[in-house]
């Protein structure tokens, strides 16, 4: 696009413009400290379904926001302003907009000065995922379709590249620069039956770059997931050992992520680790990080506030560890703004840090181990719609989706129609009896990604189910 | 205005100069303001501004699309390559060609009605707005957090489609909202006014928050919160269940909105959000509801977040049943997909989030339309029930049959009296079997549009809006679980 001639993908770029829009900012009489980010995002996609691709966007934005804060007698207030445009005349509409506000905002109740100067890793952005276009996806998708005809069973799915770069700077020196990119490919395949609504299968795959990714093995695994031609059972609904693979586990752990492992809920005693901190709440099998640096998916290496990202044990051998922070939360726990963990929101925000890069610590139960294990129970694919219905103690619910399986006697015997299960978090974490050896990452409905392998729970609570 | 009018002109023109068979273009110019209090602190101060062009292209019976920030003309060359290209590269791979349903396309503009500009008014007074409404939710120890919402949007937009049609509209959204969560001895509860997570909204000015008098209401928020961390959790069983309307609605939404879309039902959306158990057989048989259940689709409502002029595909908005004496009667459907329902001519709702996102068929306002009860005879009325307000939580299948949502707060009713407080009331149900057991809804006195301003649908996710009217209604014999 226009956009990418103009700054190519480079964050240096980013971060000359945000310098420079710092420097406009702090030169205003009434500004007396700014911090500025900009990022640019250059996206490539192509959805598709039974009659081939349905819909593709290439395209490119760029996003400004600007913190402007006075100080008066000791006492900070802050406001923003978001734009999308690096000319002259809107970024002096910025620090007009930004700087009127906070003119007449109430002072800060924590008032923390901006961070200085760090060190943190650039990352990369892998060139290859930034020029992937609609031509060669579909040469992947015309595989994913020819795989679901000849079974008969309809294809949808998406294919994703982006490439993104992100740069902040602040008047008191802060300068950070990243780069990453992600690629992605998901299939959900749908069995003939009366009204086209048959079993279903899914599978993807997500990467820093597009050619690690393994679209004929998420095509096969798909299709195997759909059970195509199979007979679906029932299953009553009650307390069912299950093996959760890393899509399930991954839609209750993004829960933990927004609601529970931040220090703002620790402090308004909704998250679940209140009380519980240093005890062993989950199984000893379980020990989670959260690690934005982790080999199979890297992410930004600093938060909203430029702060370093660090690497937090969140879950140790089962025992509940600190939240993550940000500045103000880490002054609020004691310790001075430079101890934040790294894990805060663009400023000023509602929202506290949270935990976004979840990482579960594999076993070493091979996945077929795992449902070797099981005398009766159920192999679970995916939840849909989870949702949280109390945070204190992590209660949720949601609905099987794409691959229940029953298994006895160490093997899945039968593909069956879908249940929703309303369980505690807490509960069933506690109650993990097996961890998987091989980790794969994956989201849910709502945003994040969970990196995880598959775990054995018993006694998992299913409260109705589906007639399909 | 003419400047960006011409500059989606001339990007049609450039994508049929590099072979679209058929282009529309969109220049957005969003601006956005937000405000937010969290126990008294401006935790929320800013003001966004956005602008960016989509174009979207047929070529050989495949969509391409391309956007790009900002208004340079320079850019739209590459920017029609691109789409053009795009199409091209995927038309290989489809079994059939995309065609459009023959609407009538027309020029034209279109401003929501507004009183009160929101954009006028000085953020001091938004500021001092939400100061007023917090004053109401302190002075309890157990609130651990109050909250205090306000936000503004107003998006112009210039289409022009490659039949020569320019539409100009300015779309004006503003709503507001209090909330209070307490925490006692381990249990933490959460009230909110008039609607939860980040309030009401409504296709209006400002006058539209004035309405909702915050001030007056928070009090109440805050006591109901307190009260909630020591009133009994909702026992599990069956009763009857009465919902008020920020509620209902949400469950026009889940239930009957988007099982409507006509793309979710030929499995278009399975990918992420999922298919839909209305099926097009069951179009004008099938009893979605009891006979008094009538959900009618409308985007010319006033005061709709999504009521406007036409969607994005040009077409004009309009106003039909969706369910119509109980019997399914009509989906939401766009110009690519109103044939695949033998309809010549599209129900306008197609519609993407701002100039990043091609559209996909959206919800449009749906509403509940109002019966003969007053709330107080309803309750009188109701030797068993549990009376549900506000959203706390919801969850449905993929094929929108089996829900489950929790409401903030509830009332037990016994013997046609309102009782005791109960926290937690969690319902669990499937969707026909729910909309047939409605025996009784609340007249137009109590009838009022919801907004929802955060829907989510397509892959990659996109954000639109749309409202739900409706007033307090009754479902018989409904599973409360714990």
């Amino acid at each position: 696009m226009a956009l990418t001639k103009n700054y190519g993908l480079g964050s240096e770029a980013l971060l000359d413009a945000a310098s420079e829009l710092v420097e406009l900012a702090f030169a205003k009489e009434s500004v007396h400290e700014a911090e500025a980010i900009i990022s640019l995002t250059v996206n490539s996609f192509v959805r598709f379904a039974d009659t081939g691709p349905t819909q593709s966007a290439e395209r490119a934005k760029i996003d400004v926001h600007l913190r402007v804060r006075r100080e008066a007698d000791g006492q900070f207030f802050e406001a923003s302003a978001e734009g999308q445009s690096l000319d002259e005349v809107a970024m002096d509409k910025l620090i007009e907009q930004a700087s009127s506000i906070a003119a007449i905002s109430p002072a800060m109740q924590t008032p923390l000065e901006l961070g200085g100067p760090v060190e943190v890793s650039l990352g990369s952005c892998d060139s290859a995922t930034l020029t992937h276009g609609p031509r060669e996806k579909a040469i992947a998708i015309k595989r994913a379709l020819a795989a679901a005809k000849a079974v008969d069973a309809s294809p949808a799915g998406l294919y994703d590249t982006t490439g993104h770069a992100v740069a902040l700077a602040n008047s008191k020196g802060r300068q950070v620069r990243n780069e990453t990119s992600r690629a992605s490919f998901a299939l959900t395949v749908t069995g003939p039956s009366e009204g086209g609504l048959g079993g279903s299968g899914w599978a993807e795959t997500i990467r820093s770059s597009v050619g690690e990714l393994d679209i004929d093995g998420t095509i096969e695994r798909a299709i195997a997931k759909a059970a195509i031609g199979q007979e679906r059972g029932a299953v009553e609904p009650g307390e069912y050992t299950v093996i959760l693979e890393p899509a399930a586990v991954s839609s209750l752990l993004l829960f933990a992520s927004y609601y529970g492992f931040g220090a703002k809920e620790v402090a308004e005693q909704s998250s679940f680790l209140c009380d519980r901190i240093g005890t062993r709440a989950f199984a000893e099998k379980i020990t989670i990080h959260d690690n934005w640096d982790h080999p199979m998916y890297q992410s930004c290496s600093f938060d909203g506030e430029g702060s370093p990202k660090r690497v937090v044990p969140l879950v140790e051998a089962g025992v509940l560890q600190k939240p993550v922070t940000d500045r103000r939360f880490a002054v609020l726990n004691g310790g001075s703004a430079d101890d934040s963990t790294g894990h805060g929101d663009v400023q000023p925000s509602g929202s506290g840090p949270s935990a976004g890069s979840l990482c579960v610590d594999a076993g070493t139960t091979s996945n077929a181990d795992l449902i070797a294990g099981v005398e009766r129970g159920l192999l679970i694919t995916q939840f849909h719609y989870t949702n949280l219905i109390d945070p204190r103690e992590m209660s949720l619910t949601g609905m099987t989706r794409n691959g229940l399986f029953l298994i006895e006697n160490g093997r899945i015997v039968q593909p069956l129609k879908n249940l929703r299960f309303t369980e505690s978090l807490l509960r069933a974490m506690e109650r993990v009896t097996d961890v998987g050896s091989q980790l794969d990452i994956s989201g849910a409905l709502f945003d994040g990604e969970v990196i995880t392998p598959a775990l054995r729970i018993d006694g998992f609570r299913f409260t109705s189910a589906t007639d399909f | 205005m003419t400047d960006y009018m011409t500059l989606s002109a001339a990007a049609v023109k450039e994508a049929q100069k590099v072979g679209a068979d058929y282009a529309d273009a969109r220049t957005n110019l969003l601006q956005t303001e937000s405000f937010g209090l969290h126990n008294g602190a401006l935790e929320k101060a800013s003001m966004g501004e956005e602008c960016g062009l989509g174009l979207r292209v047929l070529v050989d019976g495949a969509w391409g699309y391309a956007a790009t920030v900002g208004t340079d003309k320079g850019a739209l060359h590459e920017v029609a390559t691109r789409a053009v290209n795009a199409a091209r590269a995927l038309a290989g791979a489809r079994s059939e060609p995309i065609t459009l349903s023959q609407d009538e396309i027309v020029s034209g503009e279109y401003r929501t009605p507004v009183k009160e500009d929101p954009f006028a008014m000085s953020a001091a007074d938004k500021v001092a707005f939400l100061q007023e409404a917090d004053k109401g939710l302190q002075g309890e120890e157990s609130v651990v957090a109050r909250d205090v919402n306000l936000g503004n949007r107003r998006e112009r937009q210039w289409f022009a489609a490659s039949n020569g049609a320019e539409q100009y509209q300015e779309l004006v959204r503003c709503g507001a909202g209090v909330s209070a969560t307490a925490a006692k001895k381990g249990v933490v509860e959460r009230r909110s006014f008039p609607a939860s997570f980040g309030g009401d909204y409504r296709a209006a000015g400002f006058e539209h928050v004035r309405s909702m008098d915050l001030a007056s209401h928070a009090r109440q928020v805050r006591d109901e919160a307190v009260e909630l961390t020591t009133a009994p959790i909702c026992e599990a069983g069956t009763r009857d269940l009465l919902l008020m309307g920020n509620q209902l609605m949400l469950q026009i939404h889940e239930s009957v909105g988007h099982p409507n879309e006509l793309d979710r039902v030929f499995g278009h959306e399975v990918d992420l959000a999922g298919a839909s158990f209305a099926t097009t057989d069951k179009l004008g048989e099938y009893q979605y509801g009891s006979e008094i259940v009538n959900l009618v689709a409308d985007s010319t409502v006033e005061g709709g977040l999504d009521t406007r002029a036409w969607d994005d595909d040009g077409v004009a908005s309009g106003r039909w049943h969706v369910v119509k004496d109980g019997i399914f009667n009509g989906y939401h459907t766009s110009r690519e997909w109103a044939d695949r329902i033998g309809e010549d001519t599209s129900r306008g709702c197609n519609r993407s989030e701002g100039w990043y996102n091609p559209p996909i068929i959206r919800i449009t306002n749906l509403s509940l339309m109002p019966g003969t009860w007053t709330l107080d005879n309803m309750i009188a009325d109701t030797e068993d029930g549990v009376l549900c307000d506000t959203v706390k939580m919801w969850s449905i299948d993929q094929r929108r049959l089996n829900f489950q949502f929790t409401t903030e707060i509830g009332w037990e009713i016994k013997d046609g009296k309102k009782g005791r407080m109960v926290r937690k009331p969690t319902y669990q149900g499937n969707t026909p079997d729910f909309w047939r057991s409605c025996d009784a809804i609340c007249d137009e006195s109590h009838w009022q549009l919801w907004g929802v301003p955060n829907c989510g649908k397509g892959n990659p996710m996109q954000v639109a809006e749309m409202s739900h009217g409706c007033s307090p209604a009754r479902f018989r014999n409904q599973t409360f679980v714990v």
